[in-house]
């Protein structure tokens, strides 16, 4: 901020000089032409910036822009200062050329500031997130709370937080209950549900409730430290393009320093030495290096900042090419296009049992099992408010299901355990389920089956609108699962993907992502910690629900830190407009300059002409490049 | 607490054509260091890619700095350390 207030504080006082000198001569005060000359002289000085940018780099072995821009400045004050004074109207001609020198400082200048103020802005994305981070934490401290600075706060601590305040560290919620916008970190404004046991992010915003927080992690280890980090390191990554433009710059001043030589020699024969000298200088002057040298940088700061924004992080320029060009999307089939996590969808019972029965016996003989569907079924106990007794004893055959005993009744789950004939209408169930891709789990109680529990897992809310909008993007779509062929039909129907892959081992994986590649570019979604291996074969490889494993968001190409699939079509349309941008950009700077250049060695621009041009030019790169900040996700109706 | 003053050269193989390249940089590393914890002061030349840099030794170590620098796509050289 500072620098900009400098820079402005410059820019006007320049311009004031200018002005007064031009004024001053002409009119009837003593020594007018000499208080103007002198007056003119310090509006020139002032552009000091310029000049020390152009000859310390040109110190340090660099030609730039600036180095020309110094060059033809310094050309019109010279003849403007020794020039004139051959001839009688000499003062008068003197303050001509250097007016037009302090104009054109001051046009350059001002390009100067204004590309520099438009630059900051493109890291207005990841001002806003280090924003986030609060400063201070209340703590309790030997009973008391306390408010002290974030780097104070101890791992382990206890840290409140008040309805409406920012979260300050990342940890568990050990007392209190609440809604949280996790919004800084996951990009979706739905708040979360947090209570005894559940992660908090440092940054989010506790909305309703008081919670405490036991501090795991703060400062630069927090989700947010990361993510800002990443962002940071992200920016810096090249572009494949930016060779393109970087090839061009190369040859551009080499040429330039050229052009000008034979412009002057041309012009000094053909129509001697003024107009040799203003088309050399207007010829320095046109050029404009930066705008294509600026063009690919700002617009990958863009991109990769309003990703950012939304949740997802583009780890660098590379991606963003390699995005544009996704032709197939591949999803992992259990976490990431569904919940993960089985619930309790039907309940089916037999003579004359209830369903509480059912549930009640099954969850006796599955509460101390770890495995997804046991969990399901306590899961949907506890939905149902039961106490749940232990049994008696229990026996769990992996593969198969569970032999228990609670008191006198002998309590078998399982379809493989049943040693009873299963009705034919049971038998019916059970199919009809398998072929809707859920899983039928028989209960049986001493010898006779009183009841059949389907357990299915949950498609994600907006997987469907995920892949319907890659469709509309022209992006192909395919589920991969390590699940049985029924099931993987089943889901994949439900969620409109073109094709699916089924009963894959995690190295088979890994196989039908190379054979869904063949020549074309594919993109792989998972959770990126089982599908790491999978993830890295692919073009580009997108961890979802990454905030809070840094394991995913290392590994993945592109960081998905909250559960919304609908951001993978974001990106890549991102990327594509990205690139469209770039490219642009360094073809309309080449045409740019070619052009003014062409004008400025024919005589055709004067010299304050051609510092506009190429300010111009380069601006409107610049404020294109970083439009791109702005971009929002599309509207979307999911038919 | 003591603080330390170092100063390093971080150079990156890019185009050195005008200036509002060089700044764009400049600012974006200042940035980066300016916001580690424990560093008072982050200075850099955008011509000569001088980091000038102050930082509390008991919070923050030089390799970490350095480290950061480095992830940022630049190669680090220390030019001088001293206690202040």
């Amino acid at each position: 901020m500072r620098e900009h207030i400098r820079g402005i504080i410059l820019l006007i006082s320049l311009g004031l000089f200018a002005l007064a000198g031009s004024l001053i001569s002409g009119t009837r005060v003593a020594y007018e032409h000499e208080i103007s000359i002198a007056l003119t002289l310090i509006a020139v000085a002032l552009g000091y910036r310029i000049y020390s940018h152009g000859i310390r780099s040109l110190w340090h072995g660099n030609v730039t822009a600036q180095l020309f821009a110094t060059i033809a400045i310094f050309i019109s004050v010279i003849a403007g200062l020794v020039l004139p004074s051959a001839s009688a109207t000499g003062t008068a001609e003197a303050v001509g050329y250097l007016t037009a020198a302090a104009i054109v400082a001051f046009i350059i200048l001002a390009g100067m500031t204004l590309e520099d103020y438009i630059i900051h802005r493109t890291r207005g994305a990841l001002e806003a997130l280090i924003r986030m981070s609060p400063t201070t934490a209340r703590v309790r401290r030997d009973g008391a709370e306390v408010e002290v600075p974030i780097d104070e706060v101890k791992i382990g601590e206890v840290v409140l937080v008040k309805p409406g305040d920012k979260i300050p560290v990342d940890g568990m919620v050990i007392s209190g209950h609440s809604t949280v916008n996790q919004a800084t970190i996951t990009g979706e404004s739905i708040p979360a549900e947090k209570a005894v046991g559940d992660r908090t992010f440092a940054g989010t915003l506790n909305e309703h409730g008081a919670l405490e927080i036991k501090c795991e992690k703060i400062a630069e280890d927090t989700t947010l430290s990361h993510i800002i980090q990443l962002v940071e390191e992200a920016q810096e990554k090249k572009a494949p393009i930016q060779n393109v433009a970087d090839r061009f710059t190369t040859y551009f001043l080499p040429i330039m320093a050229v052009l000008s030589s034979s412009v002057f020699a041309v012009s000094y024969f053909a129509l001697g030495f003024d107009v040799a000298l203003a088309r050399t200088v207007t010829v320095l002057l046109v050029a404009c290096p930066c705008a294509l040298s600026i063009a690919v940088p700002v617009a990958v700061a863009g991109t990769i900042g309003n990703a950012s924004m939304n949740g997802i992080i583009i780890k660098g320029g590379t991606h963003i090419e390699k995005l544009k060009d996704v032709k197939l999307v591949a999803f992992d089939k259990t976490g990431t296009l569904t919940v993960g996590e089985p619930k309790v969808v039907e309940i089916k019972t037999f003579s004359n049992h209830s369903e509480a029965d059912v549930i009640r016996y099954a969850a006796i003989a599955e509460k101390f099992s770890e495995h997804p569907l046991s969990k399901a079924i306590i899961a949907k106990a506890t939905e149902m408010s039961m106490k749940i007794p232990d049994p008696t004893d229990f026996k769990t055959i992996p593969g198969h299901g569970v032999d228990a005993h609670y008191g006198n009744k002998h309590i078998i789950i399982g379809t493989k355990m049943m040693e009873t004939e299963i009705s034919e209408e049971a038998n019916q169930l059970m199919n009809r389920v398998e072929n809707e891709g859920k899983i039928a789990i028989p209960i049986a109680i001493d010898k006779d089956v009183i009841g059949i529990i389907v357990v299915a897992d949950q498609v994600r809310k907006n997987s469907v609108e995920a892949i319907q909008r890659l469709k509309r993007l022209g992006v192909k779509t395919a589920m991969i699962t390590g699940d049985n062929m029924r099931t993987a039909k089943s889901i994949a129907e439900q969620i409109g993907v073109d094709e699916f892959h089924a009963e894959l081992l995690p190295e088979d994986k890994v196989a039908a992502i190379g054979e869904l590649k063949n020549g074309s570019v594919v993109a792989m979604v998972g959770d990126g910690v089982n599908d790491a291996p999978a993830l890295a074969s692919s073009d580009v490889g997108f961890a979802m629900g990454a905030a809070g494993s840094d394991v995913a968001v290392e590994t993945a190409d592109v960081a998905l830190l909250g559960d919304d699939l609908t951001k993978v079509e974001y990106a890549i349309s991102l990327s594509r407009k990205a690139f469209s941008k770039m490219k642009g950009n360094i073809a309309y700077a080449f045409v740019w300059n070619v052009i003014a250049l062409s004008l400025a060695a024919f005589g055709i621009l004067n010299p304050v002409l051609a510092v506009i041009l190429a300010e111009a030019g380069c601006i409107s790169v610049v404020i294109n490049s970083a439009l791109l900040l702005l971009n929002k996700p599309k509207a979307f109706t999911v038919i | 607490m003591s603080i330390e003053k170092a100063v390093l050269k971080a150079s990156k193989k890019d185009c050195n054509t005008c200036s509002t390249c060089a700044t764009f940089k400049a600012d974006n590393l200042r940035h980066a260091l300016s916001r580690l914890s424990g560093v008072s002061k982050a200075k850099v030349d955008e011509i000569t890619g001088k980091v000038t840099i102050e930082y509390d030794t008991q919070k923050i170590i030089l390799s970490k700095i350095i480290e950061r620098i480095d992830k940022l796509g630049y190669q680090v050289e220390i030019l001088s350390k001293e206690e202040i």
